[in-house]
């Protein structure tokens, strides 16, 4: 049995993917503690399980898109979080003294701390972002990151030259393939396993979906609520003139769209991974998460990226031929509505989708994260 | 046309053609709009319209390779103004051609 240290962010699309894991250490008879925030980790993980608290700061619903909204997820977000961190992460790996350290790809304070214990440590690759470089055709905004990252580490007295908290030098595991991300010059530890999922429990009135017609998913994710309601009235008019053959499920608050047409429900949680299977396609702004948990199960995506990685991500679905880009500002209701219909008749689109989900399949999910784990333990032993 | 120099206009057009949103030739783009904060294009919108102004004003026009260039706060703030004068930087030749009063020689 060995010992792992989690170190996460309290965002759904990190998070879950870490529990997806720390499940799978668990069953293969590990044990898993956890360091993060206890208001958010606790009803997640449950009353057993081992939880080292950071405290809890608020994230602040970020407005903006592009580069104004990279600059104030470093400025804002990343940065000052790993600050906060640092003194409990540190506390966390003395009182624990796991054999290795689980870190998010921006929990920070988890690299940092990890690499002052001589500890080794793996990096979990949930966004897009940091794995196939998208900033080197910014080169000057790529180096504004890079020094943010430098002057956090000087902070945290880590003084090597080369180290990167981004990418442990150890083990990195990426929750997508080479079916996304195309062939690329990977170094040798880091390993690409797929789709790491875990369900979302939700209430949720079966009986309301119709057998009858097809089906989409439209859902902006948990962190871009503030922009979520002009996205979702343009989507409801797009959706709303294919009533005798389609129905339309919105995730979000109900009262973001208070007068539905008649296709349409609009829900504030779904059991995600019960639902995709009855699902023929999902309107997405392009989260690593929702957009690999859709693609798993053989369904193509319409995609409007609004920020961060999810340009990123949308652009590897559509090179893949699994979905359609559209602007998450601009994009008309029917534009909207062409790009669903060509998604839903063109059958290239699912077979597409489904070469993706063979290709996580084969890579083996949060199954082969923790194999990768535990075997990097067992030989460094 | 009196000059050669290429205005907010045709950067609306150059914009219609490079996101298929015509939307954004009635939008009243003036040199003060910004891409990003305005009218959220992204860095694939950019390159698309770096291939546009390509075609239509020669091979020395090079947005992506501009962009490129610029630090963080300049992407954050570019403008209509700044992509239009950095074509018509890129196009003395033509200028000269095109205004041999302005150029005498």
């Amino acid at each position: 049995m060995s010992r792992f240290l989690i170190v996460t962010l309290p965002l759904t699309g990190h998070a879950h993917r870490a529990v997806a894991v720390a499940n799978e250490l668990s069953a293969r008879g590990h044990e898993v503690a956890w360091c993060g925030s206890k208001a958010y980790f606790r009803p997640l993980l449950g009353p057993d399980a081992i939880l080292f608290p950071t405290g809890t700061r608020l994230f602040r619903d970020q407005a903006g898109h592009g580069i104004a909204a990279l600059k104030s997820l470093w400025q804002e977000y990343l940065i000052p979080m790993a600050r906060f961190m640092l003194p409990s992460v540190d506390r966390a790996m003395l009182a624990y003294r796991p054999d290795m350290v689980v870190v998010d790809q921006h929990a920070l304070a988890g690299a940092l701390v990890a690499h002052r214990h001589g500890l080794p440590w793996a990096t979990l690759a949930t966004e897009a972002m940091e794995l196939t470089h998208p900033l080197a055709a910014l080169p000057r905004v790529d180096a504004w990151v890079r020094a943010q990252l430098a002057s956090l580490c000087q902070e945290a007295g880590v003084t090597e030259a080369g180290f990167d908290p981004l990418c442990s030098p150890y083990l990195l595991i990426a929750f997508t393939t080479s079916a996304l991300t195309g062939e690329q010059p990977f170094p040798g530890h880091f390993v690409l396993v797929g789709a790491a999922m875990l369900e979302r429990p939700a209430a949720f009135a079966w009986e309301l979906v119709d057998p009858a017609r097809r089906k989409v998913l439209i859902t902006v994710g948990t962190m871009a609520t503030g922009l979520a309601a002009d996205f979702y009235q343009r989507a409801a008019a797009a959706v709303a003139p294919l009533a005798a053959t389609l129905q339309a499920i919105i995730v979000g608050p109900p009262d973001l769209l208070p007068d539905p047409p008649g296709n349409v429900l609009v829900v504030p949680s779904v059991p995600m991974l019960a639902l995709l299977p009855r699902l023929d396609t999902v309107i997405s702004h392009g989260g690593m998460n929702t957009v690999c948990e859709t693609l798993a199960h053989g369904v193509p995506l319409v995609l409007a990226p609004i920020r961060h990685d999810q340009p990123v991500v949308a652009a590897q679905v559509v090179r893949a031929g699994a979905g359609i880009r559209v602007p998450f500002s601009r994009v008309r209701p029917d534009q909207l509505r062409q790009a669903l219909v060509t998604v839903l008749d063109d059958p290239a689109y699912r077979r597409a989708a489904m070469k993706v989900r063979d290709s996580f399949a084969a890579a083996g999910g949060a199954a082969a994260a923790a194999a990768h784990l535990e075997s990097f333990v067992q030989a460094a032993r | 046309m009196t000059t050669a120099d290429i205005t907010a206009d045709d950067m609306a057009g150059a914009l219609a053609e490079a996101t298929g949103d015509t939307s954004l030739l009635g939008a009243g783009l003036s040199a003060a709009t910004r891409l990003e904060g305005d009218l959220g294009l992204d860095s694939l919108d950019l390159a698309a319209l770096g291939a546009v102004l390509r075609d239509r004003y020669g091979t020395a026009v090079e947005l992506v390779a501009y962009v490129a260039g610029l630090d963080i706060d300049e992407i954050i703030e570019l403008t209509v103004g700044d992509v239009t004068g950095y074509v018509n930087r890129c196009r003395p030749a033509r200028r000269r051609a095109e205004r041999p009063a302005e150029q005498p020689q």
